[in-house]
């Protein structure tokens, strides 16, 4: 018979090493990326910024980074307005179906991107969209919508529907409360939809794959070509660089929850 | 004498019956037909080339698409059932640990949810081959003389893709096991039931539709992996989408990958599908 004892450290041993198995093949990057040797192994051999120095100064990486901030960017502002709008909505009305209207704003989130990604190609194609930072940004925001759309809900729900109500009793228009009341209310979370939104973009390759051309190539695409031919520390490198910049946006996104409460 | 048309009240128009605020739903709504859904409509458009079912005819002929298909379900099904079951305990630590380690719990489950499963299937890559940490630490250890064959193996594929899923699968059962009572795991232990007793008969039950949920989550969302399997499996063992990616970029066979698209879509909505009857099954075994 197990004691209480020998069952909670056993649990508790494996519940750590849950933790390891996600930390340590999510970070193991940033290390490596700051080797002195041309292999990628680890531990790392030497440490240096020599692959930091090679991926800044090649010029088809730092377009790619160019244009997976335009991207990325233009996505955030894109998918926070019409999914802000898509939440103010639907956190006020009730009516027949919204379940079903959420649900279908929300199913980008499973569909297959796979299927989502060749689709965009096909009709892109004939759109004059191939190729182009518009139509990867559109791709990018269908994305993105359902991200927006939980976190400005969520942070709509924290709201007092009152204070709505009592601007337009003195007289407010709905456009002066939304600016003046709402909004200043839930900016916490349409921020952190913004930068889900940002990062949904940013780490996206499997659309992009389909729709972008080596112009308009985004860096995820430029290590997806990386990796299967060789693997080198500068791919690591870049890594490290993309998993700083969505650092970046998620601690900025809790910061401004944390102060708001 | 004229007859003044006496004032019919009109009913609301369609517009006027439209919830309030409607219009604010609208550029989202257009936005996701046109960019959404006209491209996946295109898709089954491609797939029936003049309306003949050819490309569906030979997908469910041929063994060679029968056999990916296959290989997409029993991958899917066995990711399925590993990363619930590493889900669990993580998750009921979660649902019962002190405020400190629930934030270490968080933290750890939420950084691999921001970083992109390109970048973790690279250092999968770089750990798993022959020179790689997990050969060196078993090599050292005397566990084994010679590397493993790790990646463009199944188990690579596997451990990627858990990697990937336990996130989509710790947070559903976290949010059914924190509502659970404790309480009534202590009374089962104070009529005299062993600790497994209790769990079967009393934890489990409770914690079912959190179990569905992951279970459910992570098995439609791994029918439709692409980076991970195409990064560290073999290419004999084929996953759906990089047949579908493989019509499109190098075979140039568009109304196949079209099709091979729609089916995919197809069994994912089936799956939902499925999901949703098993929740009504549940409510009714629980409402009777």
């Amino acid at each position: 018979m197990m004691t209480d004892r020998l069952r909670k450290t056993l649990f508790w041993a494996f519940v750590c090493a849950t933790a390891l198995f996600l930390l340590v093949p999510t970070l193991i990057i940033v290390p490596m990326s700051f080797s002195a040797g041309s292999r990628l192994v680890f531990p790392p051999e030497g440490v240096s910024l020599r692959w930091y120095g090679k991926v800044l100064s090649d010029p088809d990486w730092r377009a790619a980074l160019g244009n997976s901030l335009l991207v990325g960017s233009a996505t955030a502002v894109l998918a926070s307005a019409l999914g802000t709008a898509a939440a103010m909505m639907l956190n006020t009305a009730s009516f027949r179906g919204k379940a079903l209207v959420l649900g279908f704003l929300l199913s980008p989130m499973v569909t297959p991107v796979i299927v989502f990604g060749v689709g965009s190609y096909l009709v892109f194609a004939r759109w004059g969209l191939a190729g182009t930072h518009a139509g990867l940004i559109a791709a990018h925001t269908v994305l993105a919508i359902p991200f927006v759309l939980v976190s400005v809900l969520a942070s709509l729900r924290m709201v007092n529907p009152n204070l709505a109500l009592a601007s337009a009793g003195l007289g407010a228009s709905r456009l002066f409360t939304f600016r003046r009341v709402t909004l200043p209310l839930i900016l916490p979370g349409v921020i952190s939809g913004a930068v889900f939104a940002f990062i949904t973009s940013w780490d996206e390759v499997v659309v992009a794959m389909f729709v972008a051309n080596t112009g308009t190539r985004t860096v995820p695409i430029m290590i997806w070509n990386q990796v299967r031919t060789s693997l080198d520390p500068a791919t690591a490198a870049v890594g490290a660089i993309l998993i700083a910049v969505s650092a970046i946006g998620v601690v900025l996104s809790y910061t401004l929850k944390e102060s708001d409460r | 004498m004229t007859l003044s048309s006496p004032a019919i009240p009109r009913g609301p128009t369609l517009v006027e019956r439209l919830p309030r605020g409607s219009v604010l739903l609208v550029p989202a709504l257009l936005f996701l037909l046109l960019f959404y859904v006209y491209p996946l409509a295109q898709l089954i458009g491609a797939s029936l080339p003049g309306g003949s079912g050819k490309n569906y005819a030979l997908i469910f002929s041929r063994p060679v698409f029968l056999r990916v298909i296959a290989e997409t379900f029993r991958v899917s099904l066995v990711v399925m059932a590993v990363t619930v079951l590493v889900a669990f305990p993580y998750a009921y630590a979660m649902a019962n640990a002190g405020r400190r380690a629930l934030l270490f719990l968080t933290i750890a489950l939420l950084i691999p949810f921001w970083v992109s499963l390109l970048l973790r299937s690279f250092s999968w890559i770089v750990l798993l081959q022959n020179t790689g940490l997990v050969n060196q630490v078993l090599l050292g250890l005397g566990l084994i003389e010679t590397p493993l064959k790790l990646i463009r193996t199944e188990i690579g594929v596997i451990l990627g893709m858990v990697h990937v899923l336990l996130p989509y699968a710790v947070l559903p059962l976290y949010s059914v096991m924190k509502k659970i009572d404790m309480r009534l795991m202590e009374a089962s232990s104070i009529c005299g039931a062993s600790w497994f007793h209790g769990f079967r008969r009393v934890y489990l039950p409770m914690a079912l539709p959190g179990v569905l949920a992951a279970a459910i989550l992570t098995f439609t969302l791994a029918l439709g992996f692409y980076i991970t399997p195409a990064l560290l499996g073999s290419p004999r063992d084929m996953m759906i989408a990089q047949m579908i990616a493989g019509q499109f970029s190098e075979q140039l066979n568009f109304g196949l990958g079209a099709a091979l698209a729609v089916v995919l879509m197809g069994l994912t909505a089936l799956a939902f599908a499925l999901f949703g009857l098993g929740r009504v099954l549940l409510a009714r075994r629980a409402a009777a």
